[in-house]
């Protein structure tokens, strides 16, 4: 809402600086965002009147004007379309500085001498216009200050209004609050008018049909239209508005078209009531119906533009066709036209969803639908009516008839509210006296219609429909009483139902560990998370985070298989964002692929997040997965970066990134076999066709390359290495390692306890053996097959050392491991452990095929 | 033997010692003489079957022997020492880059949100969550925020196949809490949100933002005042001012929005705050009774006030980013300049 200052003082005589007047309104809930100054004194530019015009010799657009100032007649060059001889115009003379900064030279304009400028509006900073010379009335004097003419400077506010308060879409509403905020006395303009004519049928409230000099209008849809005025004005002229009009139509950003159109913007900037006006002729029989659009029917609008109705809208209609899109917009066909003698003018009030739902529907919002979607004041209908009328009498020379056609069938009750004094003094928290509540409201014309020790009732006027409970008056109380002095109350801690520490029996803490994303409280969830989150950061790994929103593109580059599962937005803003992620995967390579680009060799990256799928059931599903990357030596300290990056390499690191991750969240990481597969914590399975629900597939990673993750037996995640073909989308030469896996089943022992075990108490043996095997076998059926065979006094058992070389042979590698023997009840003597250790070498040369170097 | 041979031997001793020009050759002359199983141990050795006469003599001179070989040989190695550290640098380098592996960087999105927990965690506030995909009764109609009403226009919506929607804010996580346990309530709910914004420099389709929630008895504007200020300080520094300013949300009346002074020139006007000295935040507000109606609380025995605030804007602020796009583009070396 745009208010020029020297507008909104006709309504409140208030001497403040612009800055103050800014911030009171501000810290009064109308925030100001922009200050605008406008215009400026002036000086030097005089009306001049153009005295002849001649073409200039040398140039064809171009031509030389003779302007009388008031003083002298000066030689100008113009530049202007629109001059014409006998034109008063704005003329600086030389010296004059224009608002811009434009300063005013003698010069020589190709070849021709001129001494000053014929200025046009937005040279003069009065609005945007510049399609021509500012035209200025034509009884204005020659050498008239312009300033006289136009106004000193001014300055217009842009407000923003928030949806609550529609009648501060005025320059009334605002003045309103100004005078409340100032104490001071609201004035308003003059409504009266002269009648013509004979007495036309008077005010006819209770019906729906109402019948005027020549006019007849029927309210169809009294719900849509709780209130329909109209005025009949004969023998109008169409001509511009006066200036000073037109001005502030531009100031608030309206352009000025002609005196009866401009007339009902003005008053509707001026009080809020979106007017129009019809020509009476070009209204079949004379007759307004305001209906429901019946299905098929069209119109076209002001905009030129045909729109297709539905019985959802309301319409003005004459005795045919719609005329008018009720509250949003007129037809191109019944507007004002030059020749236009009667004229029909509309104020009424319609309702505001069904505005804003006919808006939405055409794509077509106007000024009028902006305030009729907020809400008018449906008090202040007649007043527009007859605001509008007086000056349609006074500056188009309309002779208005006699009475006026009122369609108000049900006049709303006035809305009384109760409002407890200690009840706004607990909300706010602040100690303010009975008295001073009283006065506030009083301040807003808040008529106090009963008041006693505890309470008073107040009258709630018709434009302030946002006033509808005790709540509302205490707002009203905290934002004029201000809310700076409203102390702070000192912080203070209070353990309400929820915390962590009071879980109801049923559900303890680590239950609701495993929903994440349930709704309410789920502080032990999060609070998992963040300890995941800083074991990775403490790992090494930096945090990413993406959009939810991804193309199909990147998803279907890596994985095309899962389509059906995805969540599509129907209407998305971009190609780019258009589905909701199924996995964190694809980001994750992309985003490797970014950081490559621009030169970053070397990236550990991890993102935790949520991803979106239907589920069997077709229900959209939400879920916490955690996703790792990893490109370049990553796993390399110092200065051992350079040499070539195996396969292998990646795809452990990766591995013990998961196994660290693991341990600290309280999940076994063990070799042993009891607890692969179906055991108790971290395990890996082959990962085949038959991919684990709801986690991304094989899509992206190279054959024989991954492993599904295992945690308690339940498959739970997939991680391995980028398939090339893939890779090569971002021109990731090396080999690029990623996992993914859901968060619940990883969190799901974070609020374990450990129980402090004994040290052992003997000492422990270490004895090593090395083995020849075939590559074919694998580290884990080694392990496996030395723990099947093992006496009770084996621990642990390590890989120290891998290596194939010619003496080992083709096909064939040598691997080396550390066993550790430890009895619990005593000290093992060597001969005791060697001959363990040599019962073990015997049996696991039964068990599996190697040779024991 | 006689002692003579002994002093004979401790020549041949200190001028060897004197020759050697290496530590490893002063130890062979060490090794060779005093040794275990060298010259003089032998000497020694051979003492009980040398003539009587000549014993305290080659007692005397094999001492001599030893003492003058240690002496002389501790005096070489010092020497040569010193002549090493001249001639020939220590290979050890201490200002060889370190071998530890670094530390990762968190996002700063989830450093803010966790700053937000941890700070409100003080004031015995638990987190709370719901869904991303949400249902338009808890997005809007329980939060007061009726279909065509204009209020629904400044959360221009996702909306889904389903007659479902992407949550435009994190308060339907208000209405779910409160759905689920009696008051009193005091929660914080971090979480994305989504608008149907276009990206640029200062929007973003996907953002993050943080509720907050308390809901007792005689909760005021004065309680809201306090902990919004004592959050402001402990996330941006003890300097920081807040200021309430009175505006509309559907969900809260009496609403405000608030802004914190800047932290940047501490109020005085710079850049960063656009030379106003306050950086706008987010809104706040008494919770509407029209809600706690909704989820069956009392509104005349409870009272309670809701916050939100951008977490996008809150890590722009503090970290001086000025394009909100850089947090989704996930840059390493950004985001390894905010590590903390």
């Amino acid at each position: 809402m745009k208010v020029p200052l020297s507008w909104l003082k006709e309504f409140v005589a208030i001497e403040v600086t612009p800055e103050a007047l800014v911030e009171r309104l501000t810290f009064a809930g109308l925030e100001v965002e922009g200050l605008t100054r406008i215009g400026s004194d002036f000086k030097d530019i005089v009306v001049g009147e153009v005295i002849s015009v001649n073409p200039h010799p040398n140039a064809d657009r171009l031509t030389l004007c003779d302007v009388a100032t008031g003083r002298e007649t000066v030689r100008v060059v113009c530049g202007a379309p629109n001059v014409r001889a006998g034109n008063k115009v704005p003329f600086a003379a030389i010296g004059a500085v224009l608002p811009n900064g434009m300063k005013i030279k003698s010069a020589k304009i190709r070849g021709e001498a001129s001494f000053g400028m014929l200025c046009a509006e937005d040279e003069l900073g009065l609005s945007e216009d510049h399609a021509g010379l500012m035209q200025l009335p034509c009884d204005i004097p020659a050498g008239t200050p312009l300033i006289e003419v136009v106004g000193g400077p001014d300055v217009v506010l842009t407000i923003e209004v928030t949806p609550n308060r529609p009648d501060c879409l005025s320059i009334l509403g605002i003045a309103r609050e100004v005078a409340a905020l100032y104490g001071c006395r609201l004035n308003l303009p003059s409504i009266k008018f002269p009648e013509t004519g004979p007495a036309a049928d008077g005010p006819a409230r209770s019906a729906t049909h109402s019948v005027a000099g020549g006019l007849t209008v029927v309210v169809e849809d009294t719900e849509g239209c709780p209130r329909y005025t109209a005025r009949l004005l004969r023998n109008v002229t169409i001509g511009p508005s006066p200036l000073a009009m037109r001005l502030r139509l531009a100031r608030c950003g309206i352009r000025p078209i002609n005196n009866i159109v401009d007339i009902t913007n003005y008053v509707m900037l001026e009080c809020g009531q979106p007017l129009h006006a019809f020509d009476l002729a070009l209204l079949a029989e004379g007759r307004i119906v305001v209906r429901r659009a019946t299905l098929g029917e069209k119109m076209t609008t002001l905009d030129e533009v045909e729109r297709k109705l539905t019985p959802d809208m309301l319409v003005i209609a004459d005795a045919q066709s719609p005329v008018a899109i009720a509250g949003v917009m007129g037809g191109a066909q019944s507007g004002i036209l030059a020749t236009t003698r009667d004229v029909v003018l509309e104020s009424a009030c319609f309702k505001p969803a069904l505005i804003r739902k006919t808006s939405k529907t055409l794509g077509l919002s106007s000024e009028s639908s902006y305030r009729f979607e907020r809400g008018v004041d449906i008090g202040g209908v007649d007043w527009a009516s007859r605001r509008a009328t007086a000056l349609m009498v006074a500056h188009a020379g309309a002779a208005a008839a006699r009475g006026v056609v009122d369609c108000f069938p049900v006049e709303p009750k006035g809305r009384s509210i109760v409002c407890r004094f200690d009840r706004v003094r607990d909300l706010l928290g602040v100690d303010i006296q009975d008295n001073e509540i009283a006065s506030l409201f009083e301040a807003l014309t808040l008529t106090i219609v009963d008041r006693s020790k505890k309470s008073c009732t107040v009258k709630v006027p018709t434009f302030r429909p946002d006033l509808e409970a005790e709540v509302d008056l205490i707002e009203e109380v905290a934002r004029l009483y201000g809310l700076d002095k409203i102390p702070s109350a000192l912080p203070h801690s209070q353990f309400v139902s929820g915390s962590a520490d009071q879980a109801p029996p049923e559900r303890s803490a680590q239950a609701r560990a495993l929903r994440p994303g349930e709704p309410g409280v789920n502080d032990a969830f999060i609070r998992a998370t963040i300890m995941c989150r800083d074991t990775l950061v403490g790992l090494g790994l930096t945090e990413i985070i993406n959009y939810s929103l991804v193309s199909e593109k990147l998803l279907t580059l890596c994985d095309a298989a899962r389509t059906a599962q995805r969540i599509v937005l129907p209407r998305p803003i971009s190609v780019d964002q258009a589905i909701l992620r199924d996995a964190l995967l694809p980001q994750m390579i992309e985003t490797l692929g970014r950081n490559r680009s621009r030169q970053i060799a070397e990236a550990a990256f991890f993102e935790i997040g949520r991803v979106f799928f239907r589920n069997d059931q077709q229900a959209y599903t939400e879920e916490e997965h955690v996703a790792l990357g990893l490109m370049g030596p990553v796993g390399r300290t110092g200065y051992d970066k350079r040499s070539a990056l195996a396969e292998t390499d990646s795809f452990l690191w990766l591995k013990g990134i998961l196994e660290a991750l693991c341990r600290k969240l309280f999940i076994r990481v063990d070799e042993r076999p009891a607890y692969e597969g179906q055991g108790a914590g971290l395990a890996f399975q082959e990962l085949t066709v038959a991919a684990p629900p709801a986690l991304y597939d094989l899509g992206c990673f190279e054959k024989n390359r991954a492993m599904v993750i295992t945690l308690d037996g339940m498959p739970c995640g997939v991680f391995g290495l980028v398939r090339e073909a893939l890779r090569r989308e971002w021109r990731l030469v090396e080999p690029v390692a990623i996992l993914e896996i859901r968060l619940a089943p990883l969190l799901e022992r974070v609020t374990t306890v450990p129980a402090a075990e004994r040290l052992p108490v003997y000492p422990s043996v270490t004895r090593d053996i090395a083995l020849r095997i075939n590559n074919r076998l694998r580290h884990v059926d080694i392990v496996n097959a030395i723990w099947k065979i093992a006496p009770k006094e084996l621990t642990t058992v390590e890989l120290f050392d891998i290596f194939s070389s010619n003496e080992i042979g083709v096909g064939c590698k040598s691997m080396a491991y550390s066993l550790t023997y430890r009895s619990g009840e005593r000290t093992l003597t060597d001969d005791e452990v060697n001959r363990l250790h040599l019962g073990l070498k015997d049996r696991l040369r039964n068990e599996i095929s190697v040779e024991i170097r | 033997m006689k002692a003579i041979a002994i002093l004979a031997l401790k020549e041949a001793a200190l001028i060897e010692a004197r020759a050697a020009g290496t530590a490893e050759a002063l130890e062979q002359v060490r090794i060779k003489y005093l040794g275990r199983k060298g010259l003089l141990p032998d000497i020694m050795k051979g003492l009980k079957d040398a003539d009587v006469s000549e014993r305290p003599a080659m007692g005397r001179y094999a001492n001599e022997l030893k003492q003058e070989l240690a002496a002389l040989l501790e005096k070489r190695r010092a020497a040569l020492e010193k002549a090493a550290a001249v001639s020939a640098p220590d290979s050890f380098d201490a200002t060889l880059p370190g071998r530890w592996r670094a530390f990762g960087a968190r996002h700063p999105i989830s450093r803010i949100i966790e700053d937000a927990i941890r700070i409100f965690d003080t004031l015995g506030f638990t987190v709370a969550d719901g869904p991303d995909i949400e249902t338009e009764y808890y997005n809007f109609d329980a939060l007061n925020t009726p279909a065509d009403h204009p209020s629904r226009d400044t959360q221009d919506t996702f909306w889904l196949e389903s007659g479902q929607l992407l949550r435009t804010q994190t308060s339907p996580v208000q209405i779910r809490v409160m759905e689920s346990r009696p008051p009193p309530v005091r929660i914080i709910a971090p979480g994305r949100c989504y608008r149907r914004d276009t990206t640029d420099a200062t929007h973003s389709a996907n953002f993050h933002q943080i509720e907050g929630l308390y809901v007792g008895e005689r909760v005021s504007m004065a309680d809201l005042k306090g902990d919004i200020t004592c959050f402001a300080q402990r996330l941006m520094g003890p300097g920081v001012k807040v200021r309430f300013r009175p505006h509309f949300f559907p969900f809260t009346e009496p609403s405000v929005e608030y802004d914190f002074s800047c932290h940047v020139c501490g109020g005085k006007g710079c850049r960063v705050c656009k030379q106003s000295g306050w950086i706008e935040i987010s809104g706040a507000g008494m919770v509407n009774p029209k809600v706690f109606t909704k989820v069956g609380y009392d509104p005349e025995t409870v009272t309670g006030y809701a916050f939100g605030m951008g977490v996008e804007r809150i890590a722009m602020i503090r970290y001086g980013i000025h394009d909100i796009r850089l947090l989704y583009d996930n840059d390493k070396r950004f985001l390894e300049q905010l590590a903390q």
